[in-house]
């Protein structure tokens, strides 16, 4: 296997993938926390405010000369939502020494230029910068009200807060405006030196590095000696599903500006057998996993009542989203013809085809996730904050072996727990 | 077969023209996983007006059918849809239509040349009936009213009507509801007969192959067809001025969202050029308004601007044009902030430091695209039906000097050709 996890110190781990397929080397540093509703506006602010400046390279366009004189390299940085941690992610990719028109030491320039953005931030007086801090709040601000821009995406969002609500997995991953105005530049770095201490570090290596002893590299980088070591505070993500009351479907229709109207449904699971997300995973192909899905074909082929109509696996949450761009005055019908093809999984009526075909596509997916360097990363990423370890062959094989009578079964234990509905 | 090869980039390309007139370019990646195809033929949203070579009559078709068409042929006699057979194989396959071409494709692991039955097969089939094209009209309404729907679409399309009076550039791609209700099974077929053919099509391989012997495979499975002459297709006189300066639209969006515009009405002289000037128009955007551009630091530090702006140069034989576009609380204070650094560079010159930073960086971003075997397909197939190799870019950054990139700035960027399009928010 190419894949290689040691560990720097406890709680820090370097996870390493060995690759030549890439004209460019990818380095990445995740931090993960849980979510709560303390922290979730903090570490929104906190991604946004480290990019700035660090106690070298004082400023962003500073950041960004020294980047694009690397030929282009780049950072990037953005906060996740993974199961009920929160993650922020930061990345740096930079163009393989093999493919430069002139020989250049980009590897080293560049894990240092990524740890000191995380890891050495412009302090002064015991605070971040206050411009810097001021400025991102304005920034966070907009974005959290730019949520309502892309309908779509917005639906989806708004599903996952009412299905979800008052647990963790709910919470917006930007934050709230509320929140943000109790920060300060004082409380915030507080808050980073905390998480520094308790928050769980991957750094994640994927490229070609031949001879250039690169984990020695890494060990030795003077921002990664200053890290103590910790018992990781975060989410383990469970293999087995937790199970939850079944209750009436939560239905809310909200009224915007819209031509067409956005239709999610949220899914529930308490199926507890053995590999039953595996399973899901495959139920999930079958209902909306493509343009052979039970939803694409009977929504949108067979009675042209939308564009979109497709559905979508949340592994960690044991939950399947159906999505669906509609005519607004087609409501009741799309609906109608979505618990239909929810009722038919659970009746059984689908064919060894349908079964075929879907694990041809996923297993397709899993094949490819080596073929790009940010979806190896977050894979072997999200093996890590799983309780157990599955490797990519592992996991084809526990999509070969799902069965039609598993397929049901797990049928059964799905219930409608949310439909939204955004329309004019 | 012609074999060309980018030292920089350690990667080859095999050209093979066919008898049939078609075009195949494949780029081997051994040892890779994901293998990725793509069949294009020349015909876009802006082809609404053409001769057919063999009859000689002249056609004018309603806006909208090169999408039409695209949907549409996946449709099979015996009931099947192949996207869903294809789908059915482990495949992910899919199809597009842009301004100057429409493009069948799949990626996959494996079963690819039991894909690329499906593919050849469908794409040398079309099955259209009264019946099935009426059945469509819905579904494309639905997909028309989503982009009607989508602040960025609007934006851009009101972008190209302050560039644009007459050019088909300003159609939308989809056409509308009322212009798709008039389109008939015949036209679909007349269109298909015409843009097709072989010799205005195109095919990109990329994955682990043996070119040799993929060629073969490819030959196998096409079906005899005569060699067609070049389509004329009649495009209004090229306009010389833009429409108008300025057009907004208020929505429902949090922040407005801008796109400054500067139409490109310099005659260009061969293709080597057109790359050349590509590049420096690319460096010249990053310099005024990129991310380590003094401009955007002042915008972003007053929060006038989230994010660094998207910079384009969109270009065809009929249509050229730069788009700045973003969010922003102040589009005209940002458009002051750009028009006044463009003046402030054509007046000073350029900085040297800055720009051979930028040059390097843009060769980066050029390297990059070579990351993904879909990237590359794509790529070579876009620029290919604008008959440009994309290996040229790599090999002409070193040609882009200076003093050709102020050239470039002093023909290019002038006021008088500069538009602006403003998405406002409704309060």
């Amino acid at each position: 296997m190419n894949y290689v996890k040691t560990e720097i110190k406890q709680g820090i781990n370097l996870h390493n993938i060995n690759t030549n397929k890439f004209k460019t080397n990818l380095f990445a540093t995740f931090l993960a926390t849980p979510l709560t509703r303390e922290n979730v506006t903090k570490n929104a602010l906190l991604a946004a405010v480290l990019r700035r400046g660090t106690k070298k390279i004082k400023s962003q366009d500073l950041i960004s000369k020294k980047l694009e004189e690397m030929y282009g390299a780049s950072f990037d940085c953005g906060i996740e939502k993974t199961g009920d941690n929160q993650v922020i992610k930061f990345y740096l990719e930079t163009i393989n020494e093999n493919f430069l028109p002139e020989k250049e030491e980009l590897d080293k320039k560049s894990i240092e230029i990524l740890f000191d953005i995380v890891f050495n931030p412009l302090i002064e007086n015991e605070q971040f910068n206050e411009d810097y801090v001021e400025s991102e709040k304005k920034k966070l601000k907009q974005i959290i009200d730019g949520k309502i821009d892309n309908k779509r995406a917005y639906s989806f969002e708004r599903c996952i807060e009412e299905m979800f609500k008052n647990e963790p997995y709910g919470l917006y991953k930007f934050g709230y405006i509320e929140d943000l105005d109790l920060i300060t530049p004082k409380s915030l770095y507080k808050y980073y030196c905390e998480l520094l201490q308790k928050c769980k570090i991957d750094i994640f290596l994927s490229g070609d590095f031949e001879g250039k002893n690169i984990n020695e590299i890494i060990k030795n980088n003077c921002e990664i000696n200053k890290l103590t070591e910790r018992k990781p505070e975060y989410i383990v993500n469970m293999e087995k599903t937790e199970i939850q009351e079944v209750k009436k479907t939560k239905i809310i229709e909200e009224k915007m500006q819209v031509g067409q109207g956005n239709l999610v449904i949220g899914l529930s699971s308490n199926s507890q057998i053995e590999n039953s997300k595996f399973i899901m995973s495959v139920y999930n192909a079958i209902l909306g996993g493509g343009a052979n899905s039970k939803l694409f074909q009977n929504v949108r082929e067979k009675n042209s009542l939308a564009y979109t109509a497709g559905s979508t696996f949340k592994r960690q949450k044991n939950t399947i989203f159906i999505r669906c761009g509609i005519e607004i005055s087609n409501y009741d019908k799309a609906l109608e013809t979505i618990k239909k093809q929810i009722e038919d999984m659970r009746n059984g009526k689908f064919t060894e085809e349908d079964i075929e075909n879907s694990k041809k596509l996923i297993i397709s997916s899993i094949k490819g996730i080596s073929a790009e360097q940010d979806s190896e990363i977050t894979y072997y990423y999200g093996q890590e904050l799983s309780d157990t370890f599955t490797n990519i062959e592992e996991y084809v094989k526990k999509i070969e072996k799902v069965t039609k009578k598993e397929l049901v079964e797990v049928a059964r234990d799905m219930w409608i727990n949310t439909i939204y509905f955004l329309r004019d | 077969m012609e074999v060309i090869e980018s030292l920089k980039l350690k990667e080859k390309e095999y050209i093979e023209k066919l008898d049939n007139g078609m075009t195949v370019i494949i780029i081997p990646k051994p040892g890779l996983e994901k293998k990725y195809v793509i069949w294009g033929t020349h015909f876009g949203s802006i082809d609404n007006r053409f001769i057919m070579p063999e009859t000689k009559e002249e056609v004018f078709i309603p806006d909208g059918v090169a999408h039409f068409l695209e949907h549409k042929m996946f449709e099979q006699p015996d009931g099947t849809n192949s996207l869903d057979t294809l789908m059915g194989l482990g495949l992910d396959a899919n199809a597009y239509t842009s301004n100057d071409h429409t493009a069948y494709l799949f990626e996959c692991t494996d079963n690819f040349y039991e894909g690329l039955d499906e593919l050849m097969d469908y794409v040398q089939h079309p099955y259209f009936t009264e019946e099935n094209v009426e059945k469509e009209k819905g579904i494309i309404a639905q997909e028309i009213k989503m982009y009607d729907d989508e602040p960025s679409w609007r934006l851009y399309m009101n972008a190209m009507d302050c560039m644009y009076k007459e050019n088909p550039i300003k159609i939308d791609i989809a056409g509308s509801v009322e212009s798709i209700s008039k389109i008939t099974s015949d036209v679909l077929y007349k269109c298909y007969n015409t843009f097709y053919n072989p010799s205005n099509m195109v095919m990109v391989v990329c994955g682990d192959f043996n070119p040799e012997e993929l060629i073969k495979e490819i030959k196998k499975r096409l079906l005899p067809n005569k060699k067609q002459e070049e389509i004329e297709r009649i495009y209004p006189e090229k306009e010389k001025k833009i429409n108008k300066k300025y057009e907004e639209l208020e929505m429902e969006v949090s922040l407005p969202l801008f796109a400054f515009g500067i139409k490109d009405i310099e005659e260009n002289a061969n293709k080597e050029e057109l790359v050349k000037k590509h590049i420096a128009i690319e460096i010249l955007l990053n310099m005024i308004i990129g991310k380590s551009s003094d401009a955007y630091k002042e915008l972003y530090e007053k929060g006038k601007l989230l994010s660094e702006p998207d910079l384009d140069y969109e270009f065809s034989d009929e249509y050229a044009h730069i788009l700045i576009s973003g969010q922003s609380t102040s589009p005209n204070e940002v458009k002051d902030k750009i028009e006044n650094k463009i003046e402030e560079y054509k007046t000073n010159g350029i900085n040297e430091e800055d720009f051979n930073r930028i040059r390097k960086k843009v060769y980066g971003d050029y390297v990059v695209e070579y990351n993904n075997v879909g990237n590359i397909a794509r790529m070579f197939l876009a620029d290919k039906m604008k008959k440009i190799n994309s290996f040229d870019y790599i090999e002409e950054y070193k040609n882009v000097t200076k003093e050709y990139t102020e050239n470039v700035l002093k023909n290019v960027f002038k006021r008088e050709n500069m538009i602006m399009s403003v998405i406002k928010s409704k309060k």
